[in-house]
């Protein structure tokens, strides 16, 4: 991990960011009231790091998550990404931010285009963002399908997704995401759809590829576990806030606030029988 | 590179399909229809006494009733019923099915950019779309045909069309609202994708069926539409249609006087959008899953 | 005699490419005041043994042998009718999703005041009443709640009054499918408390299906591991956790990640799941199992004792008995 200067440390970096939805509270009450999906919240993720943000539903992980890959805006606060603010980007500037940054969902289920083979959608990326010739594309697609243990590349070419399994689906989705080797990729809770079994097997995975890319990683999870598993940082967001920002380890050994403390105590573990 | 899998999905839809008392009944009255439709090309070669139109039997001064040489008679001045009947068979097809076509396009083009663009852009369009839809169609087209005359079976269509793609477009709409935020196209917006690119490959693979669902619907209008017209004297003076057919019945007071002349056309207007619906209530059942019995849990 | 007696019941679902065998000759017995967990991954076939317990199966299930005795009657042959009798009084169920099993137009309090009325129509109003107050008591949900309605209530709060309707007539069996799936882990670990506390206290037996094996590990005394259809691992959940001797259940507890057992992940190669269509008497795991070995072909696999209670599936009895196999 570089960590020349301060200045240079984050990829990505969240400055006082706050984001708002509009809800309007009865029918006919003209007043909509804001609900503070994030309220005002300082981030930063280094080069070359797997950052964990941990937080139970309505915390704001998804919505952080959304803001970073220009999914949705910020209410208010900067984001910025290589020290340039993305709130300014537009037309080819924004589509070249898009091509350094990805995102894996999480559902596969959903994530996958139906009507398009798994080709298609991995190649999908390559063509909107105009990267190679239609050959090199072919090559790419298979390369990447095998990167990411779909073996061998080429028998997939031609399924659909309905033909494969919640974790093959999962892979075609880390597929996509890999294929214009991005520098950043936000991963939404990745596994908490699929099977324990199938679940460690992608982690496997994203490490093996974020240490062969250099890529950095945002792992966003409900999971305290996953994330320690995972990840070289933790962030805890509870209600909008970051609560506590530390090492995996440090977080899980020395827990400083109740919030982070009180989530330790009840993840589900062998307790009971150890 | 899509041909297979619709191909493997469109074998599984018509199994479905197929199998169901609806869609079964609908496909053969259909396809009788059809054969109707076709064998109204060749009966004016056998003797142009059978063209619909023009061909009058010159022995026959009256209308008559069925008989060797005009299996369902011959009209007051001496059309076969039967030729006619045929022709209206290929007219009814016709112009059902290009008006459901022509109104499914617009319906699902503009269902489309509304949902997917929201907004204004959507508040616009919605309203058009209100408007029209509470507009009475029939009497706008008594009104239109009224002010200029009887019309030709195109304008006809045309005018179906326009005012028959508002509900269309409201379905595609909210289906496409809900897709909108799929994951799946979520992950095209973040690829870097155009919202043109998003409509066309992504938003409407996944609302044509519906589309076409609601083409089958709209073709049972159009015909009942262009029969009333027609019935009522507003139709194409030089087209031979059931709804034309149903119009010289009255008009030259034979309403009561030849059921061979009256029934045959009613019942086939009835029959073939009967057979439209029911094509539609089958395909409903194809698209629709949750009315499928079919389930696995783990 | 016990509560609950499964014996070789074998569940299949007519599918368009043929009959899909979900569950796979099995066999248990639960007795008063017992839980018993079942634990396994999609498509193991847990949750339909559930919805066999409570005559819930989809029209194209077909059960295919066996029986399910329920205090001492044959629960396959009631009728509809006689079921009705038996759902909700006798056996209740919480299922996974809390929001959906309650009526949004209706006061919560008056839900469960109904669920006691069907099945007991001439009880008191004194009766209801308290009734209603020890049912609220017993989930931690505050009485003057009830006349809220479902929206005005948490998802815990939600799942909890599940919970009090469930338990609303006194049933004799409880069956729990995934009933903190959806929750936070804050809320699952009140909720799987409150169900254990409340079990333990009225006595009721529990059946409690998860995929999650620290949770069943949490609730329950007795274990079932099921793969493909089939029970590969059952014993007590010391027996279980503490010293696994089924491949697949080791495979299972070495993937799952708990902040205690970090250091014991090992990342399994899971192949395809078997073909659940063509009925067979080979091992189902064999394709998967890092400990299958030339010793096990041409083998079936067969029950092997480990202990009174502690029972494995498996065709390598020498390897499940030493308690130490390759994995």
């Amino acid at each position: 991990m570089e960590k020349a200067e301060s200045k240079n440390r984050f990829l990505v970096e969240m400055r006082q960011v706050t984001k708002a939805y509009a809800s309007r509270k009865k029918l006919f009450s003209r007043s909509s009231q804001q609900v503070l999906a994030l309220n005002s919240i300082d981030l930063g993720i280094e080069h070359g790091e797997i950052f964990g943000l941990v937080g139970q539903s309505g915390s704001g992980k998804t919505t952080t998550g959304r803001l970073l890959v220009k999914l949705e805006s910020p209410t208010a606060g900067e984001i910025f990404f290589d020290q340039t603010p993305i709130s300014q980007l537009k037309g080819s500037r924004l589509k070249a931010y898009r091509s350094r940054v990805q995102m894996i969902f999480q559902d596969p289920y959903q994530s996958l285009n139906p009507h398009l083979s798994i080709a298609e959608t991995v190649m999908e990326p390559l063509i909107v963002q105009k990267a190679g010739t239609p050959d090199t594309r072919m090559e790419k697609v298979i390369h990447t399908l095998e990167t990411v243990g779909l073996l061998p590349g080429k028998a997939f070419f031609n399924r659909y997704p309905h033909q494969l399994s919640g974790g093959q689906r999962q892979r075609v989705a880390i597929a996509r995401a890999i294929v214009l080797e991005p520098q950043f990729i936000v991963a939404d809770e990745p596994t908490s759809m699929l099977d324990a079994t199938i679940a460690i097997q992608l982690f496997k995975l994203l490490g093996q590829i974020k240490e062969t890319f250099g890529m950095t990683l945002l792992f966003i999870t409900h999971n305290l576990a996953a994330a320690r598993y995972m990840c070289d940082r933790i962030a805890v967001i509870h209600d909008g806030h970051i609560v506590e920002v530390n090492t995996a380890d440090n977080i899980i050994r020395h827990p400083e606030h109740p919030y982070t403390k009180k989530l330790i105590k009840v993840q589900p573990g062998f307790k009971y029988t150890r | 590179m899509q041909n297979k899998y619709f191909v493997s999905r469109f074998y599984k839809s018509w199994r479905i399909f197929i199998e169901n008392p609806l869609g079964k009944t609908g496909v053969i009255i259909l396809g009788v229809f059809m054969i109707m439709a076709v064998a109204s090309f060749f009966v004016p070669l056998i003797n142009p006494m059978y063209d619909p139109m023009t061909g009058i039997d010159p022995d026959i001064k009256l209308s008559t009733g069925p008989g060797l040489t005009h299996w369902l008679g011959t009209d007051n001045v001496g059309r076969d019923i039967l030729a006619q009947l045929l022709e209206g068979a290929k007219v009814a097809f016709v112009v059902g099915l290009s008006a459901a076509f022509f109104s499914i396009v617009i319906g699902t083009l503009i269902g489309m950019i509304a949902g997917y663009s929201g907004g204004l852009v959507d508040a616009f369009l919605m309203r058009i779309a209100d408007i029209i839809m509470v507009l009475p169609s029939l009497v706008i087209l008594l009104i239109l045909a009224s002010l200029f005359g009887q019309f030709n079976i195109w304008i006809i269509v045309f005018i179906i069309a326009i005012l028959r793609w508002p509900a269309v477009s409201r379905v595609i709409r909210s289906q496409t609202l809900s897709l909108k935020h799929r994951p799946f196209i979520e992950a095209s917006r973040v690829a870097g994708a155009s919202h043109v690119r998003i409509v066309l490959r992504h938003i409407m693979p996944n609302v044509l069926p519906l589309a076409f669902l609601y083409m089958t619907f709209r073709v049972t209008s159009a015909i009942l539409v262009e029969a009333a017209l027609s019935f009522l004297g507003f139709g194409d003076p030089s087209q031979v249609s059931w709804g034309m057919m149903l119009q010289w019945v009255w008009k030259s007071g034979h309403m009561f006087q030849a059921p061979y002349w009256l029934i045959p056309p009613g019942l086939c207007i009835s029959l073939l959008t009967l057979a439209f619906y029911m094509l539609g209530r089958a395909m409903d059942e194809v698209l629709d899953p949750r009315l499928r019995k079919e389930g696995r849990s783990g | 005699m016990s509560l609950l007696s499964v014996d070789h019941l074998s569940i299949g679902y007519q599918t368009k490419k043929g009959l899909l065998r979900a569950v796979d000759n099995i066999s248990f017995d639960l007795e008063q005041g017992q839980s018993l967990g079942f634990v396994g991954e999609s498509g193991c076939g847990k949750t339909t043994i559930g919805m066999a317990l409570m005559g819930l199966l989809p029209e194209n299930a077909v059960i295919l042998n066996g029986h399910i005795r329920f205090q001492g009657e044959d629960l396959i042959s009631l009728t509809e009718t006689q079921w009705q009798a038996v759902r909700g009084a006798k056996i209740a169920m919480i299922f996974q999703a809390a929001m959906n099993a309650l009526n949004p137009v209706m006061p919560v309090g008056e839900q469960i005041k109904e669920a006691i009325i069907t099945h007991q129509p001439d009880i008191s109003k004194t009766h209801l009443a308290d009734r209603m107050t020890e049912l609220f008591d017993l989930v931690d949900i505050p009485a003057r709640r009830m006349k809220d309605y479902p929206h005005e209530y948490s998802g815990g709060m939600k799942q909890r009054a599940v919970i009090a309707m469930a338990l609303a007539c006194d049933p004799a069996l409880i069956i729990a499918d995934e009933p903190t799936t959806a929750l936070d882990v804050i809320v699952q670990d009140q909720i799987l408390r409150e169900i254990k506390q409340v079990q333990e206290t009225t006595r009721t037996g529990l059946v409690f299906i998860s995929h999650d094996i620290a949770v069943v590990a949490s609730v329950c005394e007795q274990i079932c591991v099921m793969y493909a259809g089939q029970i590969v691992e059952t014993g007590t959940r010391k027996e279980v956790f503490k010293s696994p001797r089924h491949p697949y259940t080791r495979t299972l507890l070495n993937s799952y990640l708990s902040l205690d057992n970090l250091n014991d992940i090992r990342v399994p190669d899971m192949k395809e799941s078997p073909d659940q269509m063509v009925e067979t008497n080979e091992c189902r795991f064999a394709n998967s199992c890092p400990a299958c070995s030339s010793a096990c072909s041409g083998r079936f696999p067969d029950w092997i004792d480990v202990s009174a209670t502690h029972k494995v599936f498996c065709c390598n009895p020498d390897m499940i008995r030493r308690g130490r196999g390759k994995s």
